[in-house]
């Protein structure tokens, strides 16, 4: 039966199939993102700032939305470039009345409203006046405003048009209705336009309206309005590469140094007898909280803690305890007997013994790694600067995404890191049976 | 000649046998948690965070006596205080080396004197570590002592019914299903809060009694109850199948050995060679693996507590890495350690218990 | 002449395995009397365990087949339940010692307790008379009561086997198999191991399965032998007839390979492997390697019975039978 290759093998288990399939694609999405975004830009962009300002805050994905048959609106920007802008030149100055009309038919009202004013070519300020007029014809005054250079109207969150409207302007200024019960939105075109003075008659006035949405993207926004599709990205290369470098580094090590005490044997297998069961006594994740609390948190110094903890782990007993038997096999001897050093007994003689429980221990090693990652960031103590899965969820956490109803927050990190963990464990599991010949089924 | 008969002598011999067995383990273990803790405060104390905590320490102690005096003058306060922090300093070896203070601190982590949190207090308002690490340890123990024992008995019965069913439905779900267990308790918790919490509102969503508490003993047991359905499940759900799993294949593995298949020949029923001939033998290795389970589910005690806001010594941790209180944090991990240790321990003492061959050693009982 | 103890006809056990359909036993046939020791002789893999196992029901996972028509002292074995056999046939009628008996005993089971189950589960004894009577058990097979409250591993191989024996002896069953009792053990131990079983049907009569591939200690408890090879057997003679002049050319063959104490010839091996028990040839499996094949032997032969008591399964003792 060994005489089939093991490729052979692994494509009468489904369940490795599954599990290398799930494996290559999260691979094929590491090296995409890798080349697509480059590192430097992803940190760059994850650390937030004026690059998100255009996208609403806490939406969700539009195809959430849109699967549970909502129509919520996504971000509109209505820009006065393609507006017909009436212009009237007088002594000093000019008039412009710029109309920024827009259709508005979704069912759900927008999350904020901001109104951008750029004045160009002159640093004396203007003068504009907003007002708001609904499908029905209903007219809201928005108030007045001294520009100067660039600026910002956060309308949602004007306090006095909030008393004056009954409701939070986004959505006062989207119903007509003024009762009792959950305002309902109305649909039509609704228009804002703005009455401006220029006092230079060069100078032109720019103006955006932004009626940000509850939806942005495939992945949602987080509450500092960056797409959360970045994150989920770029988590998948450190999540692969932690749990990969982590799990070869143990092994490894933990393979050569079993071999050597067993080969050894006398102080050395004693020696690390007992290294091996002070490092099972150190509680990995809470010794992590420490070094991470006390010193820093950057991930390599995670990674080296993880796996000078790991290599001294309880694995050491079980491959002794199944190196133990060879040491007196008569080829051991022999080799032995014809000048082996004792390096090329243990690499060639001893470890291809053990490597059939190895690689299945090693494959379901890595989902290990993958979680005590998360597990670190969901704990506040991942790297600063890496956007990974675990600090999804750990801003998630402390924003409450649970109680708002940010499902989508918790879902799409938890999803992904259960894929990959059941990616690897399948396959593991699967290499388990095919490496064992008693376990495969009779 | 009177003589003890041959029987009685031999177990008498046994029993001293594994009487030394016992002790040697202990001796072991000690030695093991005064390394694993010392390594602790060696790492601890790399940054010099324990010394300055000793400092301020004194030089709080000192100040309240001092200010607490009421026979001692305003202006010769300061004075009186450098006088007895001075005094306490040599008297605490601080002005010695390093290597000195380490073996101190490990003897009074040894002993469990533990210090004081700098800004953490128990609920009784002590600052006492020690005070306020057992406040929360009986939660700890209650909530993964329960699960523990769950998936342990649970997977046993379970497994061992498998190994008859070889090949059927069940045992085919259950293989596929063992790959679950990549995900960590809290994993699960996280989505069981998801569902049960709020989606469909049955279970609370954290804590570990209804706020306020009920009075009587039998609504706060059960108001307990209740809060650990769904943390207990969460752990449960991410052990359980590959537990059944690994219990089921090495049944599996053991039925085909030479005396389970005389056992049958003997006319044996059934139930009394899974009992005798297949679980007792293999138990020993098998208790080995559920050791390291266990010490995986300690380990993740931070965050599942977290995450369901279970009061324990996780969230202890948890808060305490969010105060930066280090003393907490230290004395948190040393108690860990010691958990971990006694389980080590206990687990050692029953895999000798069931297995003749290790406690009696190579030779036997003697001759 | 009073009725065989044991009656077998027509006994088949096929496993399934990856290359196909393994015919372990092929329709086998024979019959034993009271008190008398059968020696199934032959070649590693010629089906001997399995017939061990086949007469015990004890099945593996992979069965393909299990048919025939077995009598136990009257009783239609194949007729009874899985549950019924187990309780009235195993171990209070027919016990076995197994091969390699190094594994045979419960490791973590004291010595005493395991002889004396057999007893407390089948006959209901109470603890204190079983216990005794195991103790007697393992000196009837010289084992001293005084490793009653040993553990297996403490004992040397040759007392295990001896314990085996013992626990096989308890309950005083009509039949007891011993599949390759010696093969494990230096010759000193096997040699008192015969002794013992030859004192044991002396004394109490019972019958006796001898499995084994070793001629030399068959010799000595066998009354009659029979050969097995390819899952068949191919030859069934009285133990004198069959030492001095065997029927079967396979017999023979056998005989003339095995080194003689007080012969000048030179023992002859045997060439060739027996055939796959895959796809078994359709005429005598013997024939690749008989040096007496003629032409019938590419048609299955017929039982041929000779005078004197043999029986083979050979185209070279007469036509259809």
């Amino acid at each position: 039966m060994s005489a089939r290759s093991p490729l052979a093998r692994i494509r009468r288990y489904p369940s490795a199939v599954a599990g290398l399939a799930i494996i290559l694609f999260l691979v094929g999405v590491a090296v995409y993102t890798v080349v697509a975004i480059p590192h430097a830009q992803a940190m760059a962009d994850w650390r937030g700032g004026d690059q998100w300002r255009m996208n609403p805050a806490n939406a969700s994905p539009v195809w959430t939305n849109r699967l549970f048959g909502g129509n919520a609106p996504p971000t509109l920007t209505i820009s006065s470039d393609g507006a017909e802008v009436e212009s009237a030149v007088f002594e000093g100055g000019r008039q412009l009345r710029i109309p920024l009309a827009f259709d508005f038919a979704y069912d759900d009202f927008p999350s904020e409203m901001t109104l951008l004013l750029s004045v160009l070519g002159t640093d004396r300020p203007a003068f504009v006046q907003a007002t708001w007029e609904r499908p029905d014809g209903s007219e809201v005054r928005l108030g007045a405003h001294r520009i100067a250079g660039e600026d910002r109207i956060a309308i949602s969150r004007n306090r006095a048009l909030e008393g004056r409207l009954g409701q939070v302007p986004h959505i006062g200024l989207f119903t007509d209705q003024t009762g009792p019960g959950r305002p309902a939105v109305l649909p039509g075109t609704y228009r804002l336009t703005l009455e401006a003075v220029l006092f230079d008659p060069g100078a032109e006035l720019r103006a955006e309206l932004v009626a940000f949405g509850r939806v942005h993207g495939l992945a949602g926004t987080d509450h500092l309005r960056r797409d959360l599709m970045l994150a989920l990205l770029w988590g998948t290369p450190v999540a692969l590469a932690f749990g990969l470098l982590a799990a070869v580094g143990t092994t490894v090590t933990t393979l050569v140094i079993a071999a050597a005490g067993v080969w050894f044997g006398g102080l050395v297998d004693a020696t690390i007898q007992r290294l091996t069961e002070v490092t099972m006594i150190l509680p990995v994740l809470p010794v992590l909280v420490m070094v991470g609390t006390l010193y820093s948190t950057s991930i390599w110094l995670m990674l080296g803690v993880v796996i000078a903890l790991g290599i001294f782990s309880a694995s050491i007993k079980m491959y002794r305890a199944m190196l133990l038997p060879l040491r007196n096999a008569p080829y051991i001897e022999a080799a032995r007997a014809y000048g082996a050093s004792d390096m090329r007994i243990i690499l060639r003689y001893m470890i291809p013994r053990i490597l059939p429980v190895l690689i299945p221990a090693f494959v379901t090693l890595i989902p290990t790694y993958v979680f005590l990652e998360a597990s670190l960031a969901v704990l506040g103590l991942g790297d600063p600067v890496l956007p990974t899965w675990g600090k999804i969820l750990n801003d998630a956490q402390a924003q409450g995404a649970l109680y708002n109803g940010f499902y989508y927050w918790v879902v799409a990190p938890a999803a992904l890191l259960m894929l990959t963990g059941l990616g690897f464990a399948l396959f593991g599991f699967a290499l388990d049976r095919i490496f064992n010949p008693r376990l495969r089924s009779a | 000649m009177a003589m003890l008969s041959p029987g009685r002598d031999r177990r008498l011999r046994e029993l001293s046998a594994f009487g030394v067995f016992v002790v040697r383990r202990v001796v072991a273990l000690v030695l093991t948690v005064m390394v694993g803790v010392y390594l602790t405060i060696v790492v601890a104390n790399m940054g010099g965070q324990v010394d300055e905590l000793r400092l301020i320490q004194i030089r709080a102690d000192v100040s309240e006596a001092v200010r607490g005096d009421p026979g001692i003058a305003p202006a010769d306060r300061a004075a009186l205080i450098e006088q007895q922090v001075a005094l306490e300093v040599e008297r605490l070896n601080l002005d010695q080396p390093f290597l000195w203070r380490s073996i101190d601190y490990l003897r009074r982590a040894m002993l469990l004197d533990l210090g004081r949190a700098e800004q953490m207090t128990s609920d009784a308002g002590s600052r006492q570590v020690s005070a306020i690490i057992v406040e929360r340890l009986p939660a700890t123990l209650l909530l993964f002592g329960t699960a523990n024992v769950l998936v342990f008995v649970v997977s046993i019965l379970v497994a061992l019914g498998l190994s008859r069913r070889y090949g059927s439905g069940l045992d085919r779900t259950v293989v596929a299903l063992a790959p679950t267990s990549a995900a960590p308790g809290w994993f699960y918790g996280i989505f069981l809060i998801l569902v049960f919490a709020f989606v469909v509102p049955v279970f609370p969503p954290g804590g570990m009694v209804a706020v306020p508490p009920p009075e009587s003993p039998l609504a706060y047991a059960l108001s307990v109850l209740r809060h650990m359905v769904l943390p207990v499940l969460a752990i449960f759900i991410s052990s359980i199948f590959v537990s059944i799993y690994s219990w089921r294949t090495f049944f599996l593995i053991h039925s085909s050995e030479d005396y389970v298949e005389m056992a049958r020949a003997k006319g044996l029923p059934d139930r009394m060679i899974e009992r005798r001939y297949i679980l007792r033998p293999t138990l020993p290795p098998i208790v080995t693996s559920f050791l390291l389970m266990l010490i995986g589910l300690w380990s993740g005690a931070i965050i599942l507590e977290q995450v369901f806001n279970w009061p324990g010594l996780g969230t202890l941790l948890f808060q305490a890495i969010g105060f930066r209180d280090t003393p907490v944090i230290i004395a948190g991990v040393v108690i860990f350690a010691y958990l971990l240790a006694v389980t080590v321990f206990l687990l050692d003492f029953l895999y000798a218990a069931l297995d003749p061959r290790v406690r009696l050693g190579p030779d036997g009982g003697g001759r | 002449m009073s009725a065989p103890l044991l009656a077998v006809e027509d006994l088949s056990l096929h496993y399934r395995t990856e290359a196909g359909v393994l015919k372990a036993l092929d329709r086998v046939s024979f019959e034993l009397d009271r008190g008398e020791a059968l020696v199934f002789l032959g070649e590693s893999g010629c089906g001997k365990t399995s017939l061990a196992r086949a007469l015990l029901r004890l099945l593996p996972r992979n069965l393909a087949e299990y048919s025939g028509r077995v009598s136990l002292g009257g009783t239609d074995l194949m007729a009874l339940s899985d549950e019924r056999f187990r309780r009235e046939i195993r171990w209070s009628r027919v016990s076995i010692v197994m091969q390699a008996a190094m594994n045979a005993l419960n490791p973590v089971v004291r010595v005493g307790e395991q002889v004396a189950e057999p007893l407390t589960i089948h006959a209901g004894t109470p603890r204190a008379a079983a216990m005794e009577r195991a103790a007697r058990a393992l000196t009837r097979v010289g084992v001293s009561a005084d490793f009653m409250d040993r553990y297996p591993f403490e004992l040397s191989g040759g007392m295990r086997q001896r314990v085996v024996l013992a626990m096989a002896l308890i309950t005083e069953p009509e039949l007891v198999i011993l599949d390759e009792p010696t093969s494990a053990l230096d010759l000193l131990t096997q040699a008192g191991i015969m002794n013992v079983l030859k004192r044991i049907k002396r004394e109490s009569g019972t019958s006796f399965i001898l499995i084994t591939h070793d001629v030399g200690t068959s010799s000595e408890l066998a009354d009659h032998v029979a050969l097995m090879y390819a899952g068949q057997i191919v030859e069934r003679s009285p133990a004198r007839q069959f030492f001095r002049t065997p029927a079967h050319p396979y017999g023979e063959a056998l005989m003339a390979s095995v080194p003689r104490l007080r012969d000048r010839t030179e023992p002859q091996p045997l060439e060739g492997t027996p055939p796959p028990l895959i796809d078994p040839p359709a005429g005598c499996r013997f024939a690749p390697r008989c040096a007496r094949r003629f032409a019938p032997c590419d048609r299955p032969p017929p039982e041929a019975r000779l005078d004197d008591g043999r029986r083979a399964l050979c185209w070279l003792h007469g036509g259809a039978a």
